[in-house]
């Protein structure tokens, strides 16, 4: 009975440390099925010092020693597989060895018998594919178990005289059976419970935070405002359940959401000093209102006790703030401070992926704007010349084409980059090709068959008649025959294809004056619209170049 | 009298120039061109005192032509172009005569006195291509332009000068001097042109050589070309 108490005592001692390493980061190796071989090394090292601790604080019994060895070498083997637990069990009965006593080599012997064999099992678990059921306790007791048993078998059977070694195994084998058995499966029972608690808790951090990130796409790049930011406060406050959430950009709060509305109004000037200090020295604050007491810094009656502020970066520099604050009778929990500063980087990747668009957007209306600055010069000049010749013969087809020029100019320069209707479309081009028919007489046939039902479709301004002068300028006006353009419109359910069709043949990709225009049509289309909708040429070389438009096409 | 052609892609714009060029009592237009090949041929045939040449016009710009005619027999040109920044400043540059559209009676005056003073034709090399890229040809009636990189050889003879590519035999109105000058096409022989590039054989004869082309066609090469020949292909 006194022995059995003494192993306890002892086999405690190790649930204490194990309790205390399962604290540290080092308790991440046992958790692990890892096979790399620093990981063995660890293992093997911390089992075989296991058992030799295990051996010295054994309790002498009939000049014999009473331990918890086996526990080492069975988890050993158990958590490290074969070579390990073989080589834990021969370190163990080695050093066992050495200390001397007439259970010596007996002890040796099945020590190391102890490490393999529970080894074995953890590989023949593992080739089952059940690995999960080494952390199992009941089957680790039962493997020590087993393991004990085969101990006092080979005392028995190795140990001389057999009389000793009978009475021997009599006094030792209950205690030991016991303790050993109940002691190996409490320490897999402590890395057991320790492993799913990590795994529920990684496992909810990441649902989290996936869950945010997944709600909030795509509503800060639309611009980083009031409004948005409101949307998203309301998002990250109810997945974290903190107190209260709020954003601020670097003057300014622009949303708040939770505890202390009352007194947080959006469109205030920011007034904590907490705040200011992340955005000046672009770092995390946090005040957990126990070390950095946390005061609202505008009533004081306000119920917030903690905050933690994260700045928003957009290229290194600091352009907002998130905070997210607790009440005075809430901890701070630390799985939301690693979350804050995940969704901080969240949201600052959204709002710098929207000013690139921005960016975007301004470039292709700045294009477009010098692009209408440029009315083709070798037009206009060749458009008087015509007018001026027709003037002599023909005074009203010079007023009219005067007519129709100034038309042409004033819409290029009025027209601001919005949307207009096909009609508006068609009748710009119409003043267009008014004068290239003027300038090229007959040369030049255009036919446009556009079913007057799609007059009333939606495109930004400048798709069609950038597309048609190219076709002129680089297409049949290089033709020693006529020129024929063709301009058609099909629809289907969702969209509708423009085709402009030239007899010349003459389209080359490479040639970037050619494709300044039809690209600018064609980015403007897809910003406006989406990737799939655009331009798109293709060219038989001398016989034709075809240019198809394609745009949405929405029934209303 | 001088006489002149006017070549322009646009027919008002030729209109508008013959109207203010029949008031001068010592201009005579002989013709109106609507393009670089009619033209060429025009002025290969009339041979006239002085061209109001467009610069841009179809498939061969007004700059091509002039590369295309035949120096010994080039005319006074007068360009005339509606925009065209890069050639007014070469114009301005070098003093070459030019109008702009809509064209000014008093500017067409200055020019038309100076150009009576001296009809010697300018050297107009600074302003032209130095390679060409496409050669106007006919096939029959037919008006063909042929990419340059597409000949094999060409060749003269009493009808004319002809170009053959892997495909066809067309006649052109450009001269073997002008071909040899801006393409890469060699002197083999006193009325042939080879290009490098179409050469898949050379065999040495007693009177010169023969080359054989990738097409299989002969050609005849002169003794006094097959040195330079050979030497093209790095032999000696």
């Amino acid at each position: 009975m006194a022995l059995i108490l003494a192993l306890t005592q002892q086999m405690c001692l190790y649930m204490v440390i194990v309790y205390l390493v399962s604290k540290t980061p080092m308790f991440k190796l046992f958790a692990e099925a890892s096979t790399r071989l620093p990981h063995k090394v660890y293992i093997y090292l911390v089992f075989s010092s296991f058992c030799i601790m295990a051996t010295y604080f054994g309790e002498q019994a009939h000049g014999a020693i009473a331990n918890t060895r086996a526990m080492g070498a069975v988890l050993g083997g158990l958590l490290g597989g074969p070579t390990t637990g073989l080589l834990v069990g021969l370190t163990g009965g080695i050093h066992r060895y050495s200390l001397g006593g007439f259970t010596d080599l007996s002890c040796a012997i099945s020590t190391t018998l102890e490490g393999f064999s529970a080894g074995m099992m953890s590989y023949y678990l593992r080739k089952q594919g059940r690995s999960e059921l080494v952390y199992h306790p009941f089957l680790v007791g039962l493997v020590t178990f087993y393991a004990e048993m085969m101990q006092m078998c080979i005392i028995l059977l190795v140990a001389r005289p057999f009389d000793d070694a009978l009475a021997l195994v009599r006094q030792i084998a209950p205690p030991m059976l016991m303790v050993n058995s109940i002691g190996a499966a409490l320490f897999m029972s402590i890395i057991r419970d320790q492993k799913t608690m990590f795994d529920k808790l990684s496992s909810s951090f990441s649902t989290k935070a996936l869950k945010i990130a997944e709600r909030s796409v795509g509503l800060l790049s639309k611009g980083f405002n009031e409004k948005a930011s409101t949307q998203v406060a309301k998002i990250v406050i109810e997945e974290t359940a903190v107190g209260a959430v709020a954003i601020t950009d670097r003057e300014k709060l622009l949303a708040f959401i939770g505890i202390g509305a009352d007194h947080h109004i959006p469109g205030t000037p920011i007034s904590s000093k907490i705040t200011m200090d992340a955005i000046h020295q672009n770092k995390v604050m946090f005040a957990d209102g126990v070390e950095t007491p946390y005061a609202c810094s505008i009533s004081s009656s306000c119920k917030l006790g903690s905050s933690l502020v994260i700045p928003l970066r957009a290229d290194n520099e600091v352009i907002g703030t998130i905070k997210l604050y607790e009440p005075k009778n809430k901890l701070f929990l630390n799985i939301n401070r690693t979350l804050g500063e995940g969704i901080a980087r969240l949201l600052s990747n959204q709002i710098l992926y929207g000013r690139f668009e921005q960016q975007q957007t301004m470039l292709t209306q700045a294009e477009l704007k010098l692009l209408q600055a440029q009315v083709n010069p070798h037009f206009l000049f060749n458009a008087l010349n015509t007018i001026s010749a027709i003037v002599r013969r023909d005074p009203a087809q010079a007023r009219q084409l005067l007519q129709q020029l100034s038309q042409f100019l004033r819409i290029n320069l009025k027209r601001t980059t919005g949307v207009v209707t096909l009609g508006d479309e068609l009748e710009h081009i119409d003043s267009y090709l008014a004068i290239e028919r003027a300038r090229f007489v007959d040369k030049l046939q255009v036919n446009i068959a556009i079913d007057s039902a799609l007059y009333g479709m939606e495109m930004p301004a400048f798709t069609l008649q950038p597309i048609i002068e190219n076709a002129v300028k680089h297409g049949t006006s290089h033709l020693l025959e006529q020129g024929i353009i063709n301009v058609s419109a099909e629809r289907d359910k969702r969209s509708v294809t423009l085709v402009v069709e030239d007899n010349a043949g003459l389209y080359q990709a490479k040639k970037t004056s050619d494709g300044l225009g039809m690209n600018l049509v064609h980015k403007r289309i897809q910003n406006q619209y989406g990737t799939r909708y655009g331009v798109n040429v293709s060219c038989e070389p001398d016989v034709y170049t075809r240019v198809t438009i394609t745009l949405p096409y929405r029934n209303d | 009298m001088i006489s002149c052609l006017i070549v322009d892609d646009e027919p008002y714009a030729r209109e508008a120039l013959a109207e203010l060029l029949e008031q001068q009592a010592d201009i005579d237009i002989i013709g109106q061109c609507g393009n670089a090949v009619d033209a060429m041929q025009t002025i290969n045939r009339e041979q006239p005192d002085l061209v109001f040449l467009d610069i841009q016009m179809p498939r061969i710009s007004g700059m091509e032509l002039i590369a295309m005619l035949d120096p010994e027999r080039m005319p006074r040109i007068v360009f005339v172009t509606a925009y065209d920044e890069f050639a007014i400043k070469a114009f301005d540059n070098h003093a070459f005569d030019y109008l702009l559209k809509p064209l000014d009676e008093q500017r067409l005056q200055q020019t038309l006195s100076k150009v009576r003073r001296d009809l010697t034709p300018q050297i107009l090399t600074p302003v032209m291509p130095v390679h060409l890229e496409h050669l106007p040809c006919y096939s029959g009636n037919k008006l063909k332009i042929i990419a340059v990189n597409e000949v094999e050889y060409a060749f003269s003879d009493l009808t004319g000068v002809h170009i053959a590519t892997a495909k066809e035999q067309v006649h052109t109105e450009l001269t073997l001097k002008v071909l040899e000058e801006k393409t890469p096409l060699l002197r083999c022989h006193r009325q042939y042109l080879v290009a490098p590039s179409a050469i898949a054989e050379i065999e040495v004869l007693e009177t010169g050589g023969e080359v054989t082309t990738h097409s299989e066609a002969k050609i005849p090469v002169s003794r006094r070309y097959l040195k330079v020949l050979k030497q093209a292909f790095g032999f000696n």
